[in-house]
């Protein structure tokens, strides 16, 4: 497959030309100690006392030589690990929004740990999705849990692997030491860490902050594995052009880069973005508009000149709930980001602007992204495709129905979905007319009442449960 | 007629002209609560009223705040001497762990052009400096914000520590993540959608 273009090779170069021009002359604010004290002993001129640091272009040019090409999600069951770009598209879930849409009244909510639990099982289940970013916030948390709320639940209700942020380094280390109690050792956790931290470090414009900035550090300190996201938002953080915008993107992409190729070089990354245009009209933030899918393929493109995977927060919707907006907003950016190449796609369940999770949504997410993968695997071009022989033998008239060939076929050629309706009419009208909505809920409902079976042991929840004591119950439930 | 050209400046937002009318209003001798409640403040009012109609858009309101507190700045000598009376005193910053700060930035300029007196702590404020600031400069209300989901429940640490240790302040939570639930499970006395929307609430918090 040929990935879509947006510019040539020389405007691809001076994207990255004018990247280094801005961190070599503007530089970045970096407002976390240890980071400034990284950046002063590999290069860059640091201004202590403002904390203005400005980036020499063989400094940059320097960490991009131990760029690497790929990165691995790790799972708890080792069938589960994806591997960019081999894998591509690999389908994550939305991440840490506050509220979820009840599943039985539909009003939306403050999300708890149980909610977690269901979403973490769902997940699980549905094909489409490679990793599971923790959709929502746990507002039951004990005191001093709050990460330990969220991560519990994914952990014991998911084998895929579980991507998600911490607030600080308390709830990272406890995190951390759950990843080590359920791994059997820490020595163990490391050998497959299946903890996959996510940081949005950079605040824009060129700004490095103290808390995810620390995490992120600890982190390639220790070996493991952690990616961030870069977060423009043209008109408010960047500038109101989509070129200004990519370009100050890709700047700050760089500047994190740079970080984390000074601590650990080699360490794998992702060129992950949100970059979106703000609506000027009431300064609401808009990550479902079509900018957002445009940005998202420039980016892809300046990735691609790194030879690094990328992708990152594109698929979101601002519509409130499973309606057209949902799913051509979804639909739209994502096909645009497949075919610019894009690998990582965090992009299912939420509504609102990344504000409440919708099992509903997650479904028909799940089949957005059953979608893109079949685009992805593409025409499968061969001679033997090209079915020359099947088409002299049945020749002009006749019918491919009862062919082996077909009948090999049938069942991988194309997507099959669980949602979308492709009945009459009237049989349509009989079942009550069910839109994609109620369609989807019913998906999710037949998986969610089903026992979990990928759930932890006994013995293992029991040692979990005595070591992190208060702990929330963590257990997936469906009673609608 | 001419406090009647410095509210159409401020709607303009036109720096320059607001502060010379000011300027010269000064020196005609026209009452300083005239040229800051005819002139300026209502002119922000009629902003608020533009924007929420869809007519003015962000950057225009962020443009009249801003020529609204330069002539502001024009004014102030005059106005300590204590011939306005004074609608209140704010408290602003982000959270704690969080430095997204433009929708704070937003609010904090809007609450100065409806008159009040507001100390911008910036971002990464912790309960420690809000509630010492707010000792200290007598307070009526502070404003937190959020944008990040993970530092929103610093707000209710806050609102906490206010009841705990007795203190009258009132508060106010805003930014994209937070809802009027969210508001009242921590026990916060306002929140709006936007930055018209806080200036009213705090109206509404320090009516006496």
């Amino acid at each position: 497959m040929e990935f879509t273009k947006l510019f040539s090779q020389s405007e691809v170069e001076r994207v990255h030309e004018a990247s280094l021009e801005i961190l070599e002359n503007v530089g970045m604010m970096v407002r976390n100690q240890k980071a400034l004290a990284i950046f002063a002993k590999n290069g860059c001129q640091v201004d202590m006392e403002t904390m203005m640091v400005k980036f020499p272009r063989e400094v940059v040019e320097k960490a991009r030589k131990t760029f690497v090409p790929t990165y691995t999600f790790t799972a708890q069951d080792p069938k589960f690990d994806v591997t960019m770009p081999g894998d591509r598209p690999i389908v994550v879930t939305g991440s840490s929004a506050p509220n979820i849409i009840d599943p039985e009244t539909g009003e939306e909510r403050r999300a708890t740990s149980d909610d977690i639990a269901n979403i973490a099982y769902l997940i699980n289940e549905l094909p489409g999705f490679d990793v599971f970013s923790i959709s929502t916030l746990a507002d039951d948390a004990p005191e001093g849990q709050f990460s330990l709320s969220r991560f519990y639940p994914a952990l014991k209700n998911c084998k895929k692997p579980v991507r998600s942020n911490t607030p600080n380094m308390d709830d990272l280390k406890a995190v951390l030491d759950l990843g080590a109690l359920i791994a059997g050792g820490e020595e163990e956790y490391r050998k497959r860490p299946f903890i996959n931290h996510h940081y949005c470090p950079v605040v824009s414009p060129l700004t490095f902050d103290v808390e995810s900035t620390e995490a992120v550090i600890y982190l390639l300190e220790e070996g493991l594995p952690v990616y961030g996201t870069i977060v423009p938002n043209a008109g408010m953080t960047s500038p109101l052009s989509l070129m200004g915008t990519l370009t100050l993107g890709n700047a700050e992409f760089l500047g994190l880069a740079t970080l984390t190729q000074m601590i650990r070089p080699g360490a794998p990354m992702i060129y992950a973005v949100l970059s979106t245009v703000a609506d000027m009209r009431t300064g609401a933030y808009a990550p479902g508009a079509i900018e957002t899918g445009m940005l998202q393929m420039a980016h892809t493109e300046m990735a691609r000149y790194y030879n690094i995977p990328s992708g990152g927060y594109i698929g979101l919707t601002n519509a409130h709930s499973n309606d057209a907006q949902s799913g051509y907003e979804t639909g739209m950016n994502t096909t645009g980001a497949l075919l610019a190449g894009a690998d990582l796609f965090n992009m299912g369940g939420l509504l609102g602007s990344l504000m409440a999770f919708d099992f509903a949504k997650a479904v028909i997410d799940n089949e957005i992204a059953l979608m893109l993968k079949r685009m992805k695997k593409g025409f499968e071009y061969s001679e033997e495709n090209l079915c020359l022989d099947l088409i002299t033998k049945v020749g002009p008239g006749g019918s491919y129905m009862d062919l082996d060939h077909t009948m090999k076929n049938m069942r991988t050629i194309a997507v099959l979905p669980k949602v979308a309706t492709r009945e009459m009419r009237r049989r349509w009208e009989d079942q009550g007319k069910p839109d994609a909505h109620s369609r989807a809920m019913k998906e999710a409902a037949k998986i969610l009442s089903k026992p979990n079976k990928s759930r932890f042991s006994e013995e293992l929840d029991a040692k979990v449960r005595s070591y992190f004591k208060g702990l929330v119950a963590g257990d997936a439930k469906w009673g609608i | 007629m001419s406090v009647q050209n410095i509210y159409d400046a401020v709607v303009e937002f036109n720096i320059d002209k607001v502060v010379s009318l000011v300027e010269a209003e000064i020196k005609i001798g026209t009452d300083v609560s005239e040229i800051l409640s005819n002139g300026l403040i209502s002119a922000m009012d009629e902003v608020g009223q533009r924007y929420s109609e869809g007519e003015f858009f962000v950057p225009e309101m962020l443009m009249a705040a801003k020529a609204m507190k330069a002539g502001l700045e024009v004014l102030k000598p005059l106005l300590s001497q204590g011939e306005s009376e004074k609608k209140g005193t704010i408290i602003i910053g982000t959270v704690k762990g969080d430095l997204h700060d433009i929708g704070k930035n937003l609010v904090s300029m809007m609450m100065e052009g409806a008159g009040f007196e507001v100390y911008d702590l910036g971002v990464d404020v912790d309960t420690e400096k809000f509630l010492a600031t707010a000792k200290e400069k007598n307070a009526d209300v502070i404003c937190m914000s959020a944008l990040l989901t993970t530092t929103m429940p610093f707000m209710e640490v806050t609102v906490k520590a206010i009841r705990e240790q007795g203190l009258s302040f009132k508060t106010m939570v805003g930014g994209a993540p937070v809802s009027e639930d969210f508001a009242k499970k921590i026990g916060a006395d306002g929140w709006s959608t936007d930055a018209p929307g806080a200036v009213e609430t705090a109206r509404k918090l320090t009516a006496k």
